[in-house]
């Protein structure tokens, strides 16, 4: 049985995640990663070896940094201007927390304005699993997997942070 | 288009006795320039799938996909959805996706393994070759189950695991289309794997643009872009286009080569400082693929593939060969049309080479890529450009679209193949010639 305090601890931390990725706080978003950072968005269900895998985007820690820097390059034409976009997370359920590591899934939606090109609505709904660690007493997060609803469908350009 | 544009462009056109109230291609597609109104004018789509898609060659899946007798994907040619199904006879069948009886689609999953095609409205039952097999209460019928058949592509012509397939069956043979280029494009690619074959089973990714279909073929094949379009891939990660690709004619000689039917490439072999540059490792790193390699075709040829690497070409008209990535063009609509991308694995090569290229294909193509993001930004950005365009403005020289560069220095060989630098628009006016001779087609025929 998780803690109210552990509880709480871990919304706040992934309302402060969701926030920094809405307002492209790239540098504060990066904060928030181990070194290990796993980031995961297959081309279907979460299930089987990431490694074996062609999925939307799967991001060791070297990267994802990859993936910061080219945003923050002032040349990314895709998010010229950054696509103004606000997440909803709910349904947070904590699978575990042991020895330091805690595991959460999460459904959230993602309304997102494509600003750089038509002006279309997009909308993201899907689930998100995290695993958090516990860095010098502060929550971190090592792995970010998310399983989009239309997975199977293809997608639209998906480059600020989901 | 009102009736007055229509007669007032068909007393200009060559063609105009046989084209009645159509859309004069001639008038639109010249050899320096086209008309925007191409990109998106309804009409034009529509002839298009028919011209294109129904009467010509394209693109459909590979065999590796459907290895086992059963094995089926879905796919879309032009507006037509297809499956392509591996037959009881282990040959390979292209089927519309369409009950004979009234239309419902039979297979609405991506891919899966049947032994039949059963359609859920009123039972009907397929074989895998096409044919009607069973009805339920069969009384009522006095027609023959041979004329109940499934449609399915006219032919289907299959290139070392590549299956190509001619809806209309009236399109000449597949030699024709493909050409020589076509075929050593295709060699260039499976050669370099070990066991000379391809595997493209890892399941596509589609990347839905809000442009036009052609857009892609341009955008796939044009030199000119790269430097400033992916500016931010080049300022954040070393990638082989830095040599290729960028810094314009002065300081690179890659080719933009047009070698007919639509077929183009740009040819970075020049370019190249160094082997293995298009993977971005040095050899120790794939000991075990050049070792796996060079058992098949010698050293020599083993140490000129890892230097020259598998082409970037576009075979008309939706077949990208993306270097390790394979992708399809898929029109949908005016201004919107799927990339559809998988990952080339070299059957014979080891784990942990094929899992370089997935990476590598996650890097470059696709939604969440470093690259094709910003081709995709830059198509939907084209698309809000030309989108007012109408097909009279021709006559009234507005809507023009240029694509001149490199004209007066592009080199002829004796096979008719175009090249010049990679900045030039060599390869863009090579898809539109093949395009303007697909769709002016009825009026040879």
């Amino acid at each position: 049985m998780t803690s109210p305090e552990l509880r709480t601890e871990i919304e706040e931390f992934l309302y402060r995640e969701a926030r920094y990725a809405d307002e492209f706080l790239l540098e504060e978003w990066e904060a928030l990663l181990t070194d290990e950072f796993h980031y995961w968005v297959p081309a279907g269900r979460l299930q089987g070896d990431p490694s074996k895998q062609l999925a939307y985007l799967n991001d060791n820690r070297t990267r994802v940094a990859t993936r910061i820097r080219q945003l923050q390059t002032g040349k990314r034409l895709s998010q010229i201007p950054n696509s103004p976009m606000r997440r909803v997370i709910s349904n947070i359920e904590i699978e575990s927390a042991n020895d330091g590591e805690v595991l959460v899934k999460a459904n959230f939606v993602i309304y997102e304005l494509a600003a750089q090109s038509s002006g279309e609505l997009r909308v993201w709904p899907g689930q998100a699993q995290y695993r958090l660690e516990r860095v010098e007493g502060n929550l971190r997060m090592s792995a970010k997997w998310i399983e989009l609803v239309t997975a199977d469908a293809g997608q639209r350009n998906l480059t600020f942070l989901i | 288009m009102n009736k007055e544009d229509t007669e007032s462009l068909n007393s200009i056109g060559p063609s105009c006795e046989t084209v009645e109230m159509g859309i004069n291609y001639r008038q639109l597609v010249r050899g320096d320039r086209i008309h925007g109104s191409l990109l998106h004018d309804p009409d034009v789509f529509a002839e298009e799938m028919e011209q294109i898609f129904v009467r010509g060659w394209a693109f459909v899946g590979h065999a590796s996909e459907i290895k086992n007798n059963g094995d089926w994907v879905k796919r879309q040619l032009g507006n037509e959805s297809v499956i392509m199904v591996r037959g009881d006879d282990g040959g390979i069948n292209v089927l519309s996706n369409r009950c004979s009886h009234r239309g419902t689609a039979l297979c609405w999953e991506h891919s899966g393994n049947n032994s039949f095609f059963q359609c859920t409205y009123h039972n009907w039952r397929f074989g895998l070759d096409g044919n009607l097999r069973a009805v339920p209460f069969p009384d009522g019928y006095s027609k023959p189950k041979e004329e109940l058949g499934l449609n399915r592509a006219g032919q289907v012509a299959n290139y070392r695991g590549f299956i190509f397939a001619n809806l209309d069956g009236q399109a000449g043979f597949i030699d024709e289309h493909l050409g020589a280029a076509g075929y050593e494009l295709i060699d260039r690619l499976c050669e370099m794997s070990p066991s000379g074959n391809l595997d493209l089973g890892k399941g596509w990714i589609g990347h839905r643009v809000q442009s036009n279909w052609k857009l892609w073929p341009e955008s796939d094949s044009d030199g000119y872009h790269v430097g400033f379009v992916h500016a931010s891939m080049s300022a954040s990660t070393d990638t082989h286009y830095d040599d290729v690709a960028i810094g314009g004619d002065a300081v690179q000689s890659s080719r933009a080569v047009d070698y007919g039917k639509g077929h183009l490439e740009l040819d970075w072999r020049p370019s190249y400082k160094q082997e293995l540059s298009w993977l971005g490792v040095t050899r120790e790193r794939v000991q075990d693929y050049y070792s796996a390699l060079s058992q098949r075709v010698g050293n020599e040829l083993a140490d000129q593939m890892l230097w020259d690497g598998p082409p970037h070409a576009f075979l008309f008209p939706n077949l990208f060969l993306g270097e390790t990535v394979i992708a399809i063009v898929e029109p949908v609509a005016p201004g919107e049309m799927i990339h559809r991308h998988t990952a080339v694995q070299f059957e014979g090569a080891d784990d942990a080479f094929n899992e370089r290229l997935l990476r590598q294909t996650e890097a470059a193509f696709g939604p969440a890529s470093f690259i094709t993001t910003d081709d995709a930004i830059t198509a939907e950005r084209v698309q809000a450009g030309v989108s007012g365009i109408d097909t009279s403005w021709a006559s009234a020289n507005r809507g023009w679209i240029d694509l001149s560069r490199g004209m007066h220095r592009e080199a002829v060989d004796e096979n008719g193949v175009r090249s010049s630098n990679s900045s030039d628009e060599t390869t863009n006016r090579g898809f539109w010639y093949r395009y303007l001779e697909m769709m002016s087609e009825e009026v040879t025929r």
